[in-house]
């Protein structure tokens, strides 16, 4: 099975309903293509940490995207997007691969740390931060 | 006296995500990556923060994509 996430920023001038919409479009693309929309988060406006085309905001919207046999329609969805001027930005992540390292990774990487650093550990965390400082000088 | 010592004793950088068990680096979380990109919005190196490198490739990652969505900048000034 494999998952991905799709995030999309769409102009904040388009209103509320119309992103809704157009989210609904793309669902139905992404569920007539062979695949599922585990969930679905709506972040709204959001401050951009950059100017995009002269815009300062952006309405996020993120995606969740499962699919049994792998087959899906998202570079058709990509495709579309890219063609619609009211999004500002895309990112499709297939993420099933990386959750799935993860979920097995912990005991190797943890073991080396906490033996290097077991001496420091109790005073350690609060000055994690400070550090960088340290070395930025 | 106190003084003279600290500057031979350094503490032992730990790895942030190894030592808080994340294992996928989120480039969702604004918060996580933040820490690690400092004034200029550059990825804080290795050997600066202290993250091991098995950590730092998937970190560098989701700065990336963190960035081509606009969730953090590519620089400041």
């Amino acid at each position: 099975m494999r998952t991905y996430e799709l995030m999309f920023v769409v102009d904040p001038r388009v209103s509320d309903e119309e992103v809704v919409t157009m989210t609904q479009d793309y669902k139905n693309m992404i569920t007539t293509g062979g695949a599922q929309i585990t969930s679905e988060e709506n972040w709204g406006r959001r401050k951009l940490a950059y100017p995009i085309d002269k815009l300062n905001e952006g309405k996020y919207v993120l995606l969740y995207v499962s699919s049994e046999t792998g087959k899906n329609s998202l570079p058709e969805v990509e495709h579309r997007m890219r063609q619609n001027d009211k999004i500002l930005r895309y990112l499709t992540v297939r993420t099933d691969e990386d959750l799935k390292r993860a979920a097995r990774r912990p005991v190797t990487v943890r073991t080396g740390a906490s033996a290097d650093g077991g001496n420091t550990d109790g005073g350690g965390e609060p000055e994690g931060e400070e550090e960088f400082n340290h070395g930025a000088r | 006296m106190a003084r003279a010592r600290k500057v031979f004793f350094r503490r032992r950088k730990v790895c942030k995500f190894c030592a808080d068990k994340i294992d996928y680096i989120d480039y969702k979380d604004v918060k996580l990556l933040q820490q690690f990109i400092p004034e200029r919005s550059k990825i804080l190196p290795r050997r600066i923060s202290g993250t091991c490198a098995n950590h730092q490739r998937p970190l560098q990652q989701a700065i990336k994509r963190a960035r081509h969505l606009a969730l953090i900048p590519f620089t400041t000034d």
